[in-house]
């Protein structure tokens, strides 16, 4: 940015910050909001929240990528400034000539307008216990003010996902093996209620077990996408949805979780065809290694495997070419600190030949953030737990993010709750 | 022949004293490697020193350590078989044996070498200890206790490796189990209490009054221990330490050792039953301790009885170190102080002034000064305002002029308590007090009048700890002042002090009046109080508006930043604070 327009920058929001030249008619006037999002926005996280209830206003709001770090333009209507100013968003009043330049500079460099027009109906895929972990994408929706629904296993399998547009998954084990968390936590009240609530579920619908059970759950998510559903995972959530739809028919869980042991030529059996992002991955055929596959790269839970954290970089898109990609890598941080989950990053030598890799560990063999279509539909596979939390242990607080308003780890997930928003005749990829 | 056969030997000998030389440089070598994490490299340097001595204990663990991280562990067989030919009497390669198998996942190889180290070495519980320790590595708890169990079985010994079928059972959640495992470990070995009763006291709270019945049915001294320690780090502090004194060792020395570790885990401990149950196990300690120890140990018992709110214990044994004799003059300042302490606590002014002029020669100059500001705010709160003056009078430090100030203020002459605390300024004494006077200032500095007896009376009650009363008087001080000369501010203090009161509806009745064009920043402040009070109360949809409220009209304000939090937690944005 050239220092003028810095400056210019610099005094706007200070024109918006303050209530009483914020009633000088040259300010109430200024038909257009800027949401800068770059270092000058004091709450990156919220600013999403703000963009994402303008647009359930039904206002048309822009999403202008790659300028400040991913900026968003509202119409000025009242009700955004005002909502900027309780969250403590950043804004900048602009009127219609502001606006023209910057379209000038749009039209000039790798960057794009994309309009917003409708807020997608969000669902999270939520077991009705309360777990001993946090749910990122749960917390950072929480955080911003978007609304969203919670549905789980009977929802999906009664076709519940009909009425939605976007769905996110975390921390769930859709092998039915619960996570293996058997191996170190055995006993553990919570991990007694998780298994009885889903074997309830596995019996009143049905299934002769649990792995069953989410398998099927598996299948109603990739219809989900096939209709035209934008998926967003993180965590287990990726590797085990994958490796439950590769392994239809064939037991890839251990007797725990279905009284008979893993089939031995389980991984020859696998078809990856049905798949949404993996292949040719091989399963963890020890019942006692806290291991699915081998598509995550870090191995979190294996002593003798496990690999440690580095950073992810962010890949660069053509904004006019590839604005599906581009808006899912919006941040004012090219390089992110990794953070460990139960899947913290996806093997290259497991990605489909379609995946588009949005980050990865420059030189690692693994990469952490990846897009794909299926059918109508797209997914995005996030890996990690918790951006803010690398080192997340099951018991731990959950993460204040009011003391990570700028976390550029949980931009990346909110970009993924922004995009369905996307005028679809934009979306090339 | 014979001279074929003396060449045959030197050239042995040489070949012998290279191969030393090359095996001292090798290992060196590998541990550089191994030190600057250049694991690969460090491999071939162990195995170089291997083949060289394939007994070599330090290079066969060496390159144990440099396999792993390189998940090449599998690759260890051959150098740990050539180990175990040439030293098939080695703890430590046996050990190195066991975690081999038991990485590779072979439960029979693993329980076989288990046998033979254990055959070596008859009467060990070593070779169970690592056979269970390599199968738990595997997360095998069900082979780890078979393992430890049959080493239980061979050794013969009820209590033997009960301290790993203890954690073995903590693991499983089964704490009874591991409960009566820790108990046989700490009887054997003393050694294991500390151990114990940190892993015991991790124990779910619905399984804690069990685990106790289960404890108060073992006489047994050290379940007697375990008891009363467990009890203290569950939160009965003084039940832990009736049950301690029930099973205190007759022998004083053992005594006083048991008593101290009682002490250490009430160490830290918060709340007043805590400290009192401090009070007893330092006084019990200073029982069996003698000489200037005893009269020390006394006196921090005395703190501790009155920092936990036991007064009649605080004074019996005040009276027991005033009567002794051998008792150090500095310490005896220090009993004079806490007497004073009690004595101000209790109300007991003349006592405690006439103690403060006894106490002579044994006080400091500036200790003197401290207790007789004591003195004079225990006469303010009985409304002696007069006597208190006459003792501070002539006290010309920092803490006396503040305490003049307030003592001008509960007399209601505003003007003098401004002009005293203004020169008092915002840094003497401790941090609390320093911020009190300084807020006591910012709240006087706008009120207009030099003399306002209803707000000293108010002012007086809150000192008293008569909080209603204080609540009702700068109520109606407020509202009779103007708001921007220092009305709202003084309502904006009644209804927080009403709202701490747990008089909601008072507080709401205050705060609610508050908000007043001409006085933004005590308008902001009741906004952010009342706002807080409906979060606490649950009342979000009460809460929002005025939050909301204080950051539009108020975005200039400094709680701004407060408001927004106390939103995001009435909204469920963030966790709860």
């Amino acid at each position: 940015m050239q220092r003028r327009d810095f400056l210019t920058a610099g005094a706007a929001g200070v024109l918006a910050a303050s209530p009483a030249l914020r009633r000088l008619p040259g300010v109430v006037r200024a038909p257009w909001l800027l949401l800068p999002m770059d270092e000058a926005q004091a709450e990156h996280l919220k600013a999403y929240g703000v963009t994402f209830r303008a647009i359930a206003r039904g206002t048309r709001c822009e999403w202008l990528l790659n300028y400040r770090g991913g900026s968003f333009l509202i119409p000025n209507d009242g009700a955004a400034a005002r909502d900027a100013a309780l969250a403590g968003v950043t804004v900048e009043p602009l009127d219609d000539g502001p606006v023209t330049q910057i379209r000038g500079v749009l039209q000039n460099g790798n960057m794009d307008a994309v309009p917003l027009e409708k807020a997608p109906k969000v669902a999270v895929y939520v077991p009705p216990n309360a777990a001993p972990w946090d749910d990122a994408v749960t917390m950072a929706l929480d955080y911003a003010g978007i609304k969203f629904d919670k549905l789980w296993d009977v929802e999906v399998l009664r076709d519940g996902l009909r009425t939605y547009d976007w769905l996110h998954l975390h921390h769930e084990d859709f092998t039915g093996q619960f996570s293996k968390f058997y191996l170190n936590y055995a006993g553990a009240p919570w991990l007694a209620e998780m298994v009885q609530k889903n074997r309830d579920v596995a019996r009143v619908l049905g299934y002769p077990n649990v792995p069953a059970l989410k398998k099927a759950v598996a299948r109603g998510i990739a219809g989900f996408v096939e209709r035209g559903g934008f998926l967003f995972a993180m965590c287990t959530a990726t590797e085990t949805l994958d490796l439950a739809l590769a392994s239809e028919g064939v037991d890839i869980a251990a007797s725990y979780a279905d009284d008979t042991p893993m089939d031995p030529a389980a991984n020859q059996k696998l078809d990856w065809s049905r798949a949404l992002a993996f292949q040719g991955a091989r399963l963890e055929l020890s019942p006692t290694t806290p291991v699915f596959s081998d598509i995550d790269g870090h191995q979190v839970n294996s002593a003798e495997r496990r690999q440690p954290l580095g950073s992810f970089t962010l890949f660069n898109f053509s904004a006019k070419i590839d604005p599906v990609a581009t808006m899912l890598v919006q941040d004012h941080r090219q390089v992110i600190p990794d953070f460990y989950g139960l899947t913290t990053s996806f093997t290259r030598r497991t990605l489909k030949p379609n995946v588009t890799v949005l980050a990865d560990e420059p030189g690692a063999p693994w990469v952490k953030y990846i897009h794909g279509e299926r059918g109508q539909g797209t997914w995005t596979f996030f890996g990690g737990h918790d951006p803010e939390d690398p080192q997340h242990q099951i018991g731990d607080a959950p993460t204040d993010l009011a003391l990570h308003p700028h976390s550029p780890g949980y931009r990346l997930i909110l970009n993924n709750v922004l995009f369905p928003a996307a005028k679809k005749k934009e979306l090339k990829t | 022949m014979r001279r074929r056969a003396a060449l045959a030997l030197a050239a042995a000998a040489l070949v012998a004293a290279r191969g030393a030389a090359a095996q001292g440089d090798p290992l060196a070598r590998a541990f550089e490697l191994e030190r600057r994490g250049n694991d690969a490299a460090a491999v071939d340097a162990y195995r170089t020193a291997l083949r060289a001595a394939p007994g070599e204990l330090s290079a066969l663990l060496g390159l144990e350590r440099s396999l792993a991280p390189l998940n090449r562990g599998g690759e260890l067989l051959p150098d740990l078989q050539l180990a175990m030919g040439a030293n098939p009497k080695s703890s430590a390669v046996y050990g190195v044996a066991l975690r081999y198998w038991g990485a590779q996942g072979q439960a029979d190889s693993l329980r076989r070498i288990a046998e033979r180290w254990a055959a070596l070495e008859p009467g060990e519980e070593t070779p169970y200890r690592e056979w269970a320790a390599a199968l738990a590595a595997r997360r095998d708890r069900a082979g780890a206790r078979t393992a430890l169990l049959a080493g239980r079985e061979k050794l013969g010994r009820p209590d033997a490796l009960a301290a790993e079928l203890a954690q073995l059972a903590a693991q499983e959640g089964d704490w009874p189990q591991s409960l009566r495992e820790w108990l046989a470990a700490a009887r054997r070995l003393p050694g294991y209490r500390a151990s114990a009763l940190s892993a015991l006291r991790q124990a779910p709270e619905a399984q804690r009054p069990a685990l106790l019945a289960q404890l108060g049915q073992d006489p047994s001294p050290v379940a007697k221990r375990f008891d009363a320690e467990l009890r203290a780090r569950w939160g009965d502090p003084l039940g832990g330490y009736e049950r301690l004194q029930a099973a205190l060792p007759a022998e004083p020395a053992q005594a006083v050792d048991v008593l101290r570790q009682f002490a250490e885990a009430l160490r830290g401990q918060p709340g007043a039953p805590a400290r009192a149950a401090m009070g007893r196990t330092l006084e019990a300690i200073a029982e069996r301790t003698g000489g200037t120890q005893a009269a020390r140990l006394r006196l921090d018992a005395v703190q501790a009885y009155l920092d936990g709110g036991d007064r009649a214990s605080a004074r019996r044994l005040l009276a027991s170190v005033a009567g002794r004799s051998d008792v150090p003059p500095a310490l005896s300042a220090s009993a004079s102080g806490l007497l004073l302490r009690l004595l101000v606590e209790e109300g007991r002014m003349d006592e405690a002034e006439r103690r403060l002029a006894d106490a002579g020669n044994t006080l400091t100059a500036d200790e003197r000064a401290e207790f007789t500001r004591r003195v004079a705010l225990g006469w303010a709160r009985q409304g002696q305002l007069d006597r208190a003056g006459q003792l501070v009078a002539n006290d010309s430090s920092v803490e006396g002029l503040s305490l003049r100030g307030r003592l001008a203020l509960f007399r209601g002459r505003v003007g003098a308590a401004r002009t005293a605390l203004g020169q008092a300024g915002p840094y003497a004494g401790s941090r609390e007090d320093a911020t009190a006077r300084t807020a006591l200032l910012a709240l006087l500095q706008p009120i207009e009048a030099d003399t306002l007896p209803a707000l000293g009376a108010a002012f007086l009650a809150l000192e008293r700890g008569d909080t209603s009363a204080a609540v009702d008087g700068l109520d109606a001080v407020g509202r009779a002042l103007p708001p921007a000369k220092g009305g709202a501010e003084l309502r904006v203090l009644a209804g927080r002090l009403a709202a701490a009161q747990g008089r909601v509806e008072a507080a709401e009745r205050i705060l609610r009046a508050v908000p007043d064009s001409a006085a933004p920043a005590a308008s902001a402040a009741a906004l952010l109080e009342l706002g807080r009070l409906y979060v606490l109360r649950g009342r979000t949809q009460d809460a929002v508006p005025l939050l909301e409220q204080l950051i539009l009209q108020y975005p200039r304000s400094a709680l701004v930043p407060q408001a927004r939090r106390a939103l995001d937690e009435a909204r469920g944005a963030v966790p709860g604070t």
